[in-house]
């Protein structure tokens, strides 16, 4: 569904990400892991067309998108939560969602899986919160607003930087339920993530980057067999 | 001084007001779209003011057809700048203090493509209701300025639903406060500030087309008026439409009430230490940044 194949992207003179190379097949949940400064978010930000592609493809179902304009990227059916959210913090909730549901509104009718009702279903304390505006919400719940607002953009794959940044660990757990029932409902995961925690319980598979580069591909036997210790961490983090 | 005297510096101020209030709206409306500082927001009404001039001298068109093309005249220059000027100076990373610095060039090339093309004199255009005023306790008041104060009424209602309840407008606000965020959700930001800039240019255009009547149509006007606008902006806060009207209000009877109880000379001197007065106690405006989502 999603290849980048020999993608580099930077800024200026600095070259971030050096040749990344990796896949997500439908539906699937994968993890990019890897230590601070090794590009995560470039990767992301490059995906969304908000750094350029310096060389190589970004190719969605088929059709190269490295040279989209960020804003028609949602149509192909990505959709990212950046790192910090990045949500209109002086609109309120219903705006923040209904700017997104327009533009999902576009996409064909088999793309559609959510709508508002299925999103309370996902998210029930957005119910109540609607009119209120963002910066009142706690960081949690700003996360889940910034995750149902990329639903509304109805896409087959969601990428997700850092979504446990700066949230107690209790909510991180909730995270995890999300993220397992969001692929239920057909939605791919690329999901960047620092802790590891959380992205062997919601990857199937992960990908560790390092200085710009996919240094190493885990696959699922071995990612599964990674939960809970901290071998990984250990091993690649430098954690 | 007699009742009527003060009455009629009242409504003098009241129209002023309005005006400064208009000017200054259309800054709030750019600079809550984009961010950016304009300077050439009284050039945007002077240019609207020949237009509709023109179009009443040389065409014979109705005064409202002809205030409708100073508008969208306003408008177009709006579009201009903002894909000459702001776009270009963007993209290689200039910072708000150069944009600004931008604006303010274009200013003087507007004065000056004025005085060469429009001529060194001024002109008078005709307003509704023609010379014609309207008596209140004495006082007089022409219809033109009556007009004029409705307008400015309805166009910032208009404004305020316009935010609040489009479509457009959420995304506009959405793309100022959030570009990258606003563009990963589909909205087509560089297009947003274009909106931006024409709305702001239509704003001008009605301050423009509505002011004209009342100083007649000088080409250096454009800067005066940017100076009174920006305070009433200022005053009000810098993003809150109603700020600027209530600034504007505020500056235009300040100035009315130091005529009366000073003299003319005095009057920005006045005028201007109460403002800075206010600044000092509020920074951030009467009605601060708060305001900028509601208005």
């Amino acid at each position: 569904m999603l290849s980048v194949e020999e993608l580099s992207a930077g800024y200026g003179d600095i070259l971030v990400l050096r040749e990344l190379s990796l896949a997500v097949a439908r539906n699937e949940s994968v993890a990019v892991i890897g230590p601070n400064g090794a590009g995560k978010s470039t990767l992301v930000r490059t995906l969304c067309g908000l750094t350029a592609a310096r060389a190589g493809r970004i190719v969605k179902d088929g059709v190269a998108i490295e040279r989209l304009a960020p804003h028609r990227r949602a149509a192909t059916g990505i959709a990212a939560v950046l790192e910090n959210r990045r949500l209109f913090g002086e609109l309120s909730v219903k705006t923040n969602l209904d700017l997104a549901a327009r533009e999902g509104d576009r996409r064909p009718a088999q793309a559609r899986r959510f709508d508002h009702a299925s999103l309370f279903e996902l998210f029930p304390f957005m119910r109540e919160r609607l009119g209120a505006s963002i910066q009142l919400l706690s960081g949690g719940e700003q996360q889940m607003v910034a995750i149902a607002r990329a639903l509304l953009l109805q896409p087959d794959l969601l990428v997700l930087d850092e979504p446990s940044t700066g949230l107690a660990p209790k909510i991180v757990k909730g995270l995890v339920d999300v993220i397992a029932r969001i692929r239920r409902q057909g939605v791919g995961i690329l999901l960047v993530e620092q802790n590891v925690a959380l992205a062997t319980e919601a990857a199937d598979r992960a990908y560790v980057m390092s200085l710009g580069r996919v240094t190493r591909a885990i696959p699922p036997e071995q990612w599964r067999g990674a939960q809970g210790d901290g071998e990984i961490a250990k091993a690649y983090l430098g954690a | 001084m007699t009742t009527t005297l003060f009455i009629q510096s009242l409504l003098a101020g009241l129209t002023n007001g309005f005006v400064y209030g208009l000017i200054g709206l259309g800054i709030s409306v750019i600079f809550r779209g984009t961010r950016v500082v304009n300077a050439m927001q009284g050039d945007f009404a002077l240019v609207a003011g020949i237009a509709a001039c023109l179009a009443l001298d040389w065409l014979g068109l109705p005064i409202a057809v002809g205030f409708l093309g100073g508008i969208i005249a306003g408008a177009l220059v709006g579009w201009a700048v903002e894909l000459l000027l702001i776009r270009p100076t963007q993209a290689r990373g200039g910072s708000e203090d150069s944009l600004l610095l931008v604006t303010l060039g274009g200013a003087f090339a507007v004065s000056a493509a004025a005085l060469l093309y429009f001529g060194r004199d001024s002109r008078s255009m005709p307003g509704f209701g023609g010379n014609r005023s309207l008596d209140v306790f004495d006082a007089a008041i022409r219809v033109h300025a009556v007009w004029l104060i409705a307008i400015a009424i309805v166009v910032v209602v208009a404004l305020r639903l316009f935010y609040q309840r489009t479509p457009l407008g959420q995304s506009i606000l959405a793309a100022s406060i959030d570009p990258e965020g606003a563009a990963t959700i589909g909205i087509n930001v560089p297009r947003m500030r274009t909106l931006t800039f024409m709305l702001g240019g239509a704003v001008g255009g009605v301050a423009g087309v509505l002011v004209s009547p009342l100083i007649t149509i000088h080409y250096e006007m454009g800067l005066l008026l940017t100076l009174k606008g920006f305070t009433a902006a200022i005053v009000g806060g810098l993003g809150n439409p109603f700020g600027a009207i209530m600034g504007g209000l505020l500056l235009g009877l300040v100035e009315a009430m130091a005529i009366v109880f000073v003299s003319s000379g005095y009057k920005d001197v006045i005028a201007m230490s109460l403002l800075i007065l206010i600044m000092i106690a509020m920074p951030n405006g009467l009605l601060g940044r708060r305001g900028r989502v509601g208005g």
